[in-house]
């Protein structure tokens, strides 16, 4: 505890989860076991977590990051809408990411994180990434604030 | 502890006994009523098309002939979005593959019995051409669709769904001519929900049991097994194995007397040879004990169930080597993964490959056994401690219930799963491999292994961190659960990193 993102201004608060009807909890919380080490505060939702409570959670803690986990393949039809269901609540320029095996089957990854930034999440990571990637990412994107890049994906 | 009751009709309290069949046959209208293809379901004509079924496409009757012939058949897992995709990765598997069992994996909304998302998942594959959804949506298709699939292949079909919802899944496929069904109300109840009770999902595979106890009783004998893989991550045998004895209890208490055991690959030879022979051993030893003599619990191995390496080469050597470990460990099949697997669903073909190295691995090794090996009695030994220390102290808090005593015994700690993103479990096991690559238990929580056990397990462990010059915590756990995924150049010291 105590890492330097604390020190400078306010503990962001992370909320992370599986989306849709994926149980894969491992690497999640792992990831989470880590983001809580890095300094963060995380809203751990779990597995088998629907879109609206993602957004329901980010919206009651004030988060800073929505961090999505996807294992099984079906992300792609969970994640849709998910840029538009935080628009509509408010949360506009939250910052999205989303990882795991965003896809069925083995599909180009560079084509995976297009169709990812398409439907409006700043960072998409693809399978088998370390929990030191993310927290260098979130690092990067929290010193550079509102460069809208995730603005609706465009 | 009083009786645990139903939460909405408070009708039957928990139990191990045998639902009566008029309360069965009332929970089957219900059920069957809950989507529209449920009325397809005809237990007479289920039963007709079964028994006009020739020998080599009932599962109960490849598995028998199997054990009697010293064989370990190969099984993949497979499903696709829509029916043609479908037919065509099972009639691969078939062909191509040579798999003895051909599989169908329903997806996960009907896992979750989400089946409005199911029809929008199928829909979107069609309108795509590419599958959009992880795995066959058997109850929208209903029953003569997924007969088309029993049709089409010349195999015994197996549904696999992992789910704590089994309930209109089994119905279609049985009634499709599946001889087959995988799961169980413990070891998925832990493994794949979050919010529904184990008690719940005892019920829940009460009812397939009693099912299946259905078609027996009408001369069709089908196939059911559990998943002790659980959550597919470092399980160590002794906690796949306890489950296994406790949900072949709940089978066997509605009249299944075909249940398979799964075991989840901890890649150590000794030590995945040492857990498939006891857990058929334990198995039998607590049936009889219930006055249960005549089930047949046939050991069926599992390719590692973690994290996959994403290099091609690194994922062939698991696939071969967990071919060894089925054949060596005397395993009666073997269900296979493929080269895709870090990267989600293979295609068809990758699948059939995974098929085919798998079956020339247990060729090779087709004679080899560990019996005069020390290391193998003393994992047997150890396994056997672990298993009944748990299970007397779960069957205990039960007085004798194996359903009560779990229900209670996930309550207390006492019953616990690593990795669980079940909220009815403390999930505070933590299992990690110690230095010789066997999996131990770095906290055991509150699960009663006996002391020695424990100490034995520390002692591995605590020489591991020794030798790798870490501390004695929690992350021995967390590096365990990527190791198998690693490259080459991070497993192996001194290995140049990969260009």
């Amino acid at each position: 505890m105590g890492a330097d993102n604390t020190s400078a201004e306010r503990r962001r608060t992370l909320v992370t989860g599986v989306i849709g009807s994926d149980t894969h909890i491992v690497g999640n919380r792992i990831l989470g076991m880590a983001l809580e080490k890095a300094g963060y505060t995380v809203v751990a939702l779990g597995a088998l977590t629907p879109s609206d409570e993602f957004i329901k959670a980010a919206v009651e803690t004030a988060a800073d990051a929505i961090m999505v986990s996807s294992l099984y393949g079906q992300g792609e039809l969970d994640c849709r809408d998910f840029r538009n269901l935080c628009i509509e609540a408010g949360l506009e320029d939250i910052l999205l990411y989303v990882g795991g095996n965003l896809v069925v089957g083995k599909q180009p990854w560079a084509e995976v994180e297009q169709r990812y930034r398409d439907m409006g999440f700043d960072r998409a990571f693809p399978p088998g990434t370390r929990t030191d990637a993310v927290i260098a990412a979130l690092e990067d994107d929290f010193r550079a604030p509102a460069a809208g890049g995730h603005k609706a994906g465009r | 502890m009083g009786a645990i009751r139903r939460p909405d009709t408070g009708e039957s309290p928990l139990s191990a006994a045998q639902i009566p069949e008029d309360v069965f046959a009332a929970m089957r209208r219900d059920n069957l009523a809950r989507w529209p293809t449920g009325a397809e379901v005809d237990l007479d004509a289920a039963v007709d098309f079964h028994k006009s079924l020739p020998e080599h496409k009932r599962l109960p009757s490849v598995l028998r002939r199997a054990v009697a012939e010293g064989r370990c058949l190969t099984q993949p897992r497979g499903g696709f979005g829509t029916l043609e995709l479908q037919m065509e990765l099972m009639r691969t598997l078939d062909k191509d593959g040579f798999a003895d069992i051909v599989p169908t994996t329903t997806d996960s909304y009907t896992r979750n019995e989400h089946f409005s998302s199911a029809q929008k998942g199928i829909e979107e594959s069609k309108r795509l051409g590419r599958s959009m959804l992880n795995g066959f949506p058997m109850v929208n298709y209903g029953v003569a669709a997924a007969r088309t699939l029993i049709e089409a292949i010349d195999k015994p079909g197996i549904v696999l769904s992992g789910t704590a919802m089994p309930k209109l899944t089994s119905e279609i496929g049985f009634a499709a001519g599946y001889s087959g069904y995988l799961g169980s109300g413990i070891a998925y109840t832990v493994s794949y929900t979050k919010d529904i009770s184990i008690a719940d999902g005892i019920r829940n595979y009460q009812y397939l049991d009693r099912l299946t106890a259905l078609y027996r009783e009408r001369g069709v004998e089908l196939h059911r097994r559990q998943p002790g893989f659980l959550t597919g991550t470092n399980i160590p045998p002794s906690i796949a194995i306890i489950t296994g004895v406790l949900d072949a209890l709940l089978a066997a208490g509605q009249g299944v007397r075909d249940y398979g055991l799964e075991l989840g690959q901890t890649l150590h030879l000794v030590q995945d040879a040492a857990a498939i022979q006891v857990c058929g051993e334990l198995c039998q030893e607590y049936l009889r004990q219930h006055g249960f003599d005549d089930v047949f619990t046939p050991v069926t191995s599992l390719h590692w169930m973690g994290a996959w390496p994403q290099d091609a080469a690194q994922s062939a050597a698991l696939i071969v080597y967990g071919g060894t470990l089925a054949a060596v460990g005397g395993a009666v099949s073997v269900t296979t993964k493929s080269t895709h697997e870090a990267f989600g669903i293979p295609t068809p073909e990758a699948n059939a490959e995974g098929l085919r190295m798998t079956r020339m691995a247990i060729y090779l090794a087709r004679s080899i056994r560990l019996d005069s090996m020390p290391e193998f009695q003393r994992e047997k030994d150890l396994i056997r401690k672990e298993v009944r220390a748990v299970v007397d102290k779960v069957l205990d808090m039960g007085d004798g219930d194996a359903a009560l005593g779990t229900v209670r015994a996930c309550e207390a700690g006492v019953l616990d799963i690593p990795w669980s993103p079940n909220r009815c479990l403390k999930s505070r096991v933590l299992p990690a491999r110690d230095a010789d690559g066997y999996l131990r238990i770095l906290d055991a929580g509150d699960m009663p292994f006996p002391k020695d056990v424990l100490d034995f397990h520390e002692d591995r462990l605590r020489e591991r961190a020794g030798r790798e010059g870490v501390p004695y915590d929690h992350d021995l756990a967390v590096t365990s659960v990527y190791e198998i995924s690693e490259t080459l150049d991070k497993l192996i010291p001194g290995l140049p990193a990969a260009g």
